[in-house]
């Protein structure tokens, strides 16, 4: 890895000239508005369970691995070469909502069976417990996708080939050459975000939740079962990080791979720090905040002027740590959340 | 029959024995004072009957049926309710959420809301106002509607008058007798004179244990039996 900042003059000037041009505004904001809808479904489970339940859960890049992995197999077994752009779609419809149900499954079933004995133990236990979760998971991941002859990285290419090629092409808008599957991720995100809102604030079971995040010892004295709550939570922010891991199943820079287990995790926790643990409206806001720069450093490098490949992260990192310091609560995060 | 029966009730913070085998009852449409000086155990027979802190040794039936080993959303739901000390309000919540929360899902919110209402029309007035923007007294207005909505025939409520200005207090006592008309009610409270006049019965505990009961009736801070356990 080498680190050069081109140091010419007129590279800076041109660069400089280029950044205010709308088709470079216009690439910068619909690119990052479509890695910030795949961080928003990522980091949304997330913040969702540690606002309840109190639950750092480190499982959470693991099922979005799951989640690719189940998408492209479906997805793999069900085209061809022939099938069209509509129906590959409508199967990638299909596909969210059978990752979806099957990752909510399962996710409930594990909040169930192993993180409610542990509910009365110090939060070490529940970090152990989902991180030794995460790692098997991940392995056993490894041995059966190698067991079928596919390389656990780099990104299984059989997957991500199953995208239409409308997705695959670049649109132009206002003069930037733009990934149809941004536009795509971006309208999947729009109702990711209108729909775990309505669920929050036009249900009672969202109702509960929102109650429960601050004080879920009252919230069961007032007749709710917590309990319940926290394992139907926590199977739909499984189901939740499943469908990021199907939205990344086709995102070139992504794709399917036991790495997953690990990244999804870092920008999930990214996300879900900067907005404030537990805030939806934060999350939201912190989705926008990454992909943006994750959208403005990933051009950067692309101009030329940076040669160092790791500046998107160098730079959401960085955004993390500035945000620890000086409001380590999140943007929307209030001082004690959770907790029980 | 008694609402609600505890038979040398034993209860314990990890090591710590805090509950030394109380023994109380409480009838139908008594309010029974705890009264005690501060850390003898009152708030816990409170958290003891909800099974929020539950007994290891001990008895405790609510209209008969034993409720210990229970979980704490199903002795709420056999109603039993609870007015928490500080109140514990949804603070991010609004006034109107904060009622919904506590309204059974099978419960009929409409009335139950209007219900509320009538008893505490200032609540209407700050319905959308998020719990945590009133003052103290609006909030423990609202800790008792919550209290009172969900069909409870049992509330429990706890330091109802504390932090409060006197003012606000005179409210809060008018707010309690009005509840105290549909439900039974075992109130904590500091407050001596204040408990005296709500009570009909009390209970005074000490270092876990029932040391005097009785009738409120002519009982004042002087009388020996009281002094001798509440001064400090």
């Amino acid at each position: 890895m080498t680190f050069e900042l081109a140091t010419e003059v007129p590279l800076v000037i041109d660069t400089l000239e280029r950044l205010f041009q709308p088709s470079t505004i216009a690439r910068i904001i619909v690119e990052g508005l479509g890695k910030a809808a795949v961080y928003f479904v990522l980091a949304v489970g997330l913040t969702l369970v540690f606002g309840l339940m109190g639950v750092l859960n480190f499982t959470h890049g693991a099922m979005a691995m799951l989640g690719a992995y189940i998408g492209g197999l479906i997805m793999v077994l069900s085209v061809s070469d022939g099938t069209g752009a509509l129906v590959r779609i409508a199967l990638f419809v299909v596909v969210l909502a059978v990752v979806f149900a099957l990752l909510t499954g399962f996710g409930s079933a594990f909040e169930y069976s192993l993180i409610r004995p542990i509910y009365d133990r110090t939060p070490m236990y529940q970090i152990l417990l989902t991180f030794g979760v995460a790692l098997i998971l991940e392995e056993v991941t490894r041995i059966v996708v190698l067991s079928q002859g596919i390389q656990p990285e780099p990104p299984w290419s059989g997957a991500m080939g199953t995208a239409p090629a409308v997705f695959t092409e670049r649109y132009d808008i206002l003069g930037a050459p733009i990934r149809g599957l941004y536009a795509f991720e971006i309208v999947l995100g729009i109702v990711a975000v209108v729909g775990v809102w309505l669920f929050l604030n036009r249900t009672l079971y969202g109702l509960y939740i929102r109650a429960g995040s601050e004080d879920p010892e009252m919230v069961e004295a007032l007749g709710i079962d917590v309990r319940q709550a926290f394992t139907i939570v926590f199977g739909l922010g499984t189901g939740l990080a499943g469908i990021g891991g199907v939205l990344l199943m086709w995102d070139p820079l992504w794709g399917p791979s036991a790495l997953l287990a690990i990244d999804v995790l870092l920008y999930a926790f990214v996300v879900v720090i900067i907005g404030g643990l537990g805030s939806f409206k934060g999350t939201v806001a912190a989705a926008i905040l990454v992909g943006i720069a994750d959208s403005f450093t990933t051009w950067l490098f692309a101009t030329g002027i940076v040669t160092f490949t790791g500046l998107p992260e160098l730079t959401i990192f960085g955004l993390l740590v500035i945000m620890l310091i000086i409001r380590p609560q999140g943007l929307y995060g209030v001082e004690e959340v959770g907790g029980h | 029959m008694s609402v609600l029966e505890l038979e040398d009730v034993h209860t314990y913070y990890g090591e710590s024995h805090v509950l030394q085998g109380v023994s109380l009852d409480v009838e139908e449409q008594e309010i029974v004072a705890l009264i005690g000086r501060n850390g003898v155990g009152k708030t816990t027979t409170l958290r003891s009957i909800l099974q929020l802190t539950p007994p290891q040794e001990g008895t405790i039936r609510y209209r008969g049926e034993e409720i210990v080993g229970k979980d704490t959303h199903e002795v709420s739901n056999d109603g039993i309710g609870w007015v928490p000390e500080e109140r514990r309000m949804f603070g991010y919540l609004t006034v109107e959420e904060n009622i919904r929360v506590a309204v059974k899902p099978d419960d009929d919110f409409e009335a139950q809301r209007e219900y509320v209402y009538s008893l505490f029309p200032a609540l209407d007035e700050f319905s959308e106002k998020e719990a945590r923007n009133l003052s103290g007294g609006q909030q423990q207005m609202l800790a008792i509607a919550r209290g009172m909505v969900g069909q409870n025939e049992l509330l429990l409520v706890d330091e109802p008058s504390e932090g409060l200005a006197p003012m606000i207090v005179d409210q809060v006592v008018d707010a309690l007798e009005t509840a105290s008309e549909d439900t039974t009610m075992i109130l904590v409270e500091q407050n001596f004179p204040l408990a005296m006049e709500l009570a009909d019965r009390f209970y005074l505990i000490d270092h876990g244990t029932v040391v005097e009961s009785g009738s409120t009736e002519g009982v004042t801070a002087d009388d020996e039996r009281i002094r001798r356990y509440l001064s400090a």
